[in-house]
């Protein structure tokens, strides 16, 4: 009955957050407002990690799966796919390296400078 | 008989069956290459294609597993405060290193989008596709963009990005566990953070914190971003 729970509470608050999202003035992605939510309730104590714990454990170390029936969905776009796939391909390769480097480089010089003004402080 | 592959049992079964065949084959193998999702999606395809199953009719079961998504990405939320602590001792870098890395990321996939004259439906799709899959997909479905579409190129990033991840750590010396896990995670989401954690265990904890945040700080810039 535990699990139970634990899927009442989780999907309840993706219920609120759709709510929320439909509220406010602005497009903003539901599934965020309910990462954000959740991180709220956690720290303020309002609930505690027991309560979700196995239900969060599930949904966090089965992630790809949820991706799958997305994904077959492909197979619907074959044109634009076709007509896409060399840039598309490109595309990934370049920016993954970039985005890597940038953040890798960026991170090293911030603790880089971090522990300079440790040392002169 | 057609009939029954409409039944929603088939679809769920079926994505189940095909994704423990990808896990099997990936543990077996241990190549990047061999991830179970992408094993898995070719799987389904096939079937799909060799009994003339219709898409709509995989999809009544495949939408079960589907809405799993939007609880999944609020689940990270108990990730990042299981690791609360590190966050606290290292947020300037967190910080820095996920902005950057996000603007990074949308502007490279921004502009080679208009080198190549890509259209607006599939640069909306791409352009969130350095985060992790349920966040991208509400982005880019918000700016007109083809979910599907978004779905492979973000399952390409994070098998790209946990294959050579390995390489650019050796390439540009990243000595500093912090940073090698943040960079992974921030260019590669959550296929590059089961890459991240095999190398080690703060290069896996930073990189599932960047998921979270690159998550929120792409967001909060593509609501700017009008393209």
């Amino acid at each position: 009955m535990k699990i139970f729970y634990q899927i009442g509470i989780i999907f309840g608050l993706c219920w609120v957050s759709e709510v929320v999202a439909s509220l406010l003035p602005f497009s903003f992605p539901a599934s965020v407002i309910a990462m954000l939510l959740l991180l709220l309730l956690l720290l303020t104590g309002l609930l505690k990690l027991e309560h979700i714990r196995e239900k969060a454990d599930f949904l966090l170390a089965n992630m790809a799966i949820f991706f799958l029936p997305s994904l077959v969905g492909i197979m619907e776009y074959t044109d634009i796919l076709q007509q896409y796939l060399l840039p598309l391909l490109l595309i990934c390769a370049v920016s993954t390296v970039l985005t890597f480097a940038a953040t890798a480089l960026s991170v090293r010089a911030t603790l880089h400078l971090l522990e300079r003004r440790k040392h002169h402080g | 008989m057609a009939d029954l592959f409409a039944s929603p049992f088939f679809g769920v079964a079926l994505s189940i069956l095909a994704f423990w065949i990808g896990v099997k084959i990936q543990k077996k193998t241990r190549l990047a290459v061999c991830n179970p999702l992408l094993i898995a999606s070719i799987l389904v395809i096939c079937i799909l294609l060799v009994f003339r199953i219709p898409y709509a009719d995989y999809n009544r079961g495949g939408e079960l597993i589907t809405l799993f998504l939007s609880p999944a990405t609020a689940a990270l939320a108990v990730s990042i405060y299981n690791k609360i602590r590190l966050l606290r001792k290292n947020w300037l870098p967190v910080l820095v290193g996920c902005t950057i890395g996000s603007l990074v990321s949308m502007g490279s996939v921004l502009l080679m989008c208009r080198i190549f004259g890509l259209d607006e439906a599939a640069t909306a799709s791409l352009l969130p596709k350095s985060v992790t899959t349920s966040i991208a997909v509400s982005v880019a479905e918000a700016h007109g963009g083809i979910p599907s579409f978004t779905v492979v190129a973000v399952c390409i990033t994070g098998i790209l990005g946990s294959i050579i991840s390995p390489f650019l750590i050796r390439l540009l010396r990243v000595k500093n566990p912090v940073a090698a896990g943040l960079a992974i995670g921030a260019s590669s989401h959550a296929v590059g953070t089961s890459k991240a954690l095999e190398i080690g265990e703060t290069e896996g904890a930073m990189s599932g914190l960047a998921i979270g945040v690159c998550g929120l700080i792409t967001v909060l810039f593509s609501m700017f971003l009008s393209y």
